[in-house]
């Protein structure tokens, strides 16, 4: 509604200006947009610079309203971060192991019940989890890091799905109290880019995801971002990888930012930019905000930055 | 009672191999597995005689029997060999077929020979026949999951079995090659050795003649692995074999032991079950689609289980580098069946997966679509068994 509104009062503008003179029309014109945002933002990212990680994400929260807000004590936390591949955590393919000790030291300490940590990975699991250094994050933690079997997937329907209507997805996730998506920012040669929305792929099970490639990936997984929706969202964005994703190795670029917020298509259509691409660039982050799951519009959406 | 006391080892070492074969190797060292085939110098030493390849240290442990052979003849078989011991008690069950093999002539020194000279000349002949080998691969079909073509590593075992109840002791008496290379070392030994006052008195065959006719029969022996050779070609090539198999001369090379199988951790590798030829029956092959669509299956590139673990050389000791660096087959797309080709789906699953980057993407109608680099690929497999269209637009062929 407030995207039509805002066309509208600029064309009645260039209309109105138009007539008198041309220059004017121009610099209101490009004023204007700027002055909109300022005034009503439709979503926040909270986006910190640095490089000590347990540093960055405790700023961020602090930001996000702190981790009180999200993990309540009993409360059940599931996480999904990529760690999908056979890789070290420099080479940018899977999420920072870090940044995942980072947040599984902050559910703790919120006596949260527990945390889980269902992945299904692309290859075989135990390399995988050992490789991206994750198994050494999870250590002396209580949190359960696993590759769900087939009865630990849940059939589940999409109703605002327009191709994926179905989808078997990890039980724990859908169970969960609060369910963070902590994804890797980087490359991927048939989504463009794999984001937060584009992390579900590791949430559902294997025929599930062949279902997507067959049928219009990205319209698959903007689909699915109608259904499930993480209450918080956190990118690594402290490397990403530039080509050659998702696996890599690839060129890799080192923004040390990560990335905070709740609304997904927000959280990516900011991650996009550090590749220099635009939503309708990345077809699925379109797609996603055609469906309502979140803004898509850079100029409404606050970018707070932080220093840590 | 006595029986069973006086084969206290021999049931030590068949339970002992039951257990490292049906699972209790420590997954730190998985050679450990292939310990009691490696004992059978048919195996371990003419086995890399025939592959001219140094098998790593853990083939000599082939001489140990010899040198037993030489001071003790069939020591091995009458004391420790498992084989010998299910043999033998399977032969208890007819007490009525005692005299029986005595009428059964023995070939088991002329079986010795063939695979002494075949092996000399590079193209081992029957090397599948060695006892410890049929011992191993009755326990290599009792792993998870199950299925019956994994089975058939168990036939050599049951025919054993089946043999020595209608003829009790025949195998280990009448056929048996490694019995066979046993006495032929014991009857060198006691040529070269002064013989002692209280000896027997020796053969009545004189050594010249002995030598003669060995020489005669290692002729024809030789003749027909060369024939063989020369008629099968390459014989690894006609079907996807593990990585580090020798596919010039594997169908010979491999003893059908099943190691190979147990030692898969994602069970890839199958018997072959007649794809390529009736020499390759029962070798192993590698089968990239899953069968179990919740778990990727394909050779993954930092695995080396199978190539460690084979008594023969019909699998080479690969180390990680190598196997990055040596083909196992090569992906080959067809592009009426590819989503990105054929119906301009984003998909690019293929170059996703493959752990080479051997997939290149090219860009056609706004859509990266997928092409195989011949010199990247490694024919893991990757991109098969991930392959999201059906039929399977991607599919790793021998080489």
């Amino acid at each position: 509604m407030k995207r039509e509104t805002k066309k509208d009062t600029t064309r009645a503008i260039k209309r109105r200006t138009f007539i008198k003179t041309g220059a004017a029309a121009v610099a209101s014109a490009a004023a204007l947009p700027r002055a909109a945002k300022a005034a009503e933002p439709k979503a926040t990212v909270v986006v910190v610079h640095g490089t000590d990680i347990p540093k960055m994400i405790e700023a961020g929260m602090a930001k996000m309203g702190g981790w009180d807000k999200f993990f309540k004590p009993g409360g059940k936390v599931a996480l999904k971060p990529n760690l999908a591949w056979n890789s070290t955590p420099e080479q940018g393919g899977n999420t920072h192991p870090d940044i995942l000790r980072a947040v599984i030291l902050a559910a703790e300490a919120r006596k949260v019940k527990q945390v889980t940590i269902p992945e299904n990975t692309c290859q075989p699991e135990k390399k995988t989890f050992e490789a991206s250094g994750a198994l050494e994050a999870l250590k002396g933690t209580s949190a359960k890091l696993y590759r769900p079997r087939p009865s630990e997937y849940k059939a589940v329907s999409v109703p605002k799905g327009k191709v994926c209507q179905e989808a078997k997805v990890s039980r724990d996730l859908l169970e969960a109290d609060c369910l963070v998506n902590m994804p890797v920012a980087k490359h991927h040669g048939g989504a463009t880019l794999s984001l937060s929305m584009k992390n579900w792929m590791g949430a559902v099970d294997n025929n599930t995801r062949r279902a997507w490639h067959r049928n219009g990936l990205h319209q698959c997984i903007a689909d699915f971002s109608t259904f499930l929706k993480p209450h918080l969202i956190v990118i690594d964005a402290t490397r990403i990888m530039l080509d050659h994703g998702p696996q890599g190795p690839g060129k890799l670029a080192h923004p040390h930012e990560i990335i905070f917020a709740t609304d997904p298509v927000a959280a990516d259509t900011y991650a996009a930019t550090l590749f220099g691409k635009k939503p309708k660039d990345v077809l699925h982050i379109e797609l996603a905000a055609k469906l309502g799951v979140g803004c898509a519009d850079i100029d409404k959406i606050k970018v707070e930055r932080v220093e840590a | 009672m006595k029986w069973l006391r006086r084969n206290v080892w021999r049931l030590l070492i068949a339970l002992g191999t039951a257990a490292l074969a049906l699972g209790y190797v420590p997954e730190a060292c998985p050679e450990l597995g292939s310990v009691l085939p490696r004992l059978s110098p048919i195996l371990s030493l003419f086995g890399a005689l025939a592959a001219r390849a140094w098998l790593g240290w853990l083939m000599l442990l082939g001489i140990p029997l010899l040198i037993l052979a030489f001071f003790k003849g069939r020591f091995f078989c009458w004391h420790l060999c498992p084989m010998g011991f299910v043999s033998e008690a399977a032969g208890k069950l007819n007490p009525w077929g005692k005299g029986l093999v005595k009428r059964v002539p023995a070939i088991n020194k002329a079986l010795t020979l063939v695979i002494a000279v075949t092996a000399t000349c590079g193209y081992p002949l029957l090397i599948w026949l060695d006892p410890l080998c049929i011992f191993n691969g009755f326990f290599a079909v009792w792993r998870e999951p199950f299925t019956w073509a994994a089975a058939v590593t168990g036939i050599g075992f049951v025919t054993i079995v089946v043999l020595s109840i209608c003829i009790p002791n025949v195998w280990c008496h009448r056929v048996c090659p490694l019995g066979g290379l046993q006495e032929s070392v014991m009857l060198l030994a006691r040529r070269l050795r002064p013989p002692k006052a209280d000896a027997p008195p020796p053969s009545t065959l004189s050594a010249a003649a002995a030598t003669r006719r060995t020489v005669l029969a290692a002729i024809p022996a030789a003749a027909a692995g060369l024939v063989v050779k020369r008629a099968l070609g390459p014989t690894g090539r006609k079907a996807l074999r593990p990585p580090g198999a020798n596919l010039d001369r594997f169908t010979a090379l491999c003893a059908r032991c099943g190691n190979c199988m147990r030692a898969c951790p994602y069970q890839l590798i199958q018997p072959d079950l007649g794809e390529s030829g009736i020499d390759g029956l029962f070798t192993p092959k590698l089968v990239l689609r899953s069968r179990n669509l919740d778990q990727e299956q394909y050779c993954f590139q930092d695995c080396v289980a199978c190539t460690k673990v084979c008594p023969t050389g019909a699998l080479r000791p690969l180390k990680v580098e190598e196997k990055h660096a040596r083909p196992i087959g090569l992906a080959v797309i067809d592009l009426k069946k590819c989503l990105a080709w054929e119906k301009k789906e984003y998909c690019a699953v293929c170059d996703e997966y493959c752990p080479y980057k051997a997939v290149k993407l090219v860009e056609r109608n706004g859509v990266n679509c997928p092409i195989v680099d011949a010199t990247k690929c490694r024919g893991c497999g990757a991109c098969e068994s991930n392959c999201p269209a059906d039929p399977i637009a991607i599919v790793v062929k021998p080489i």
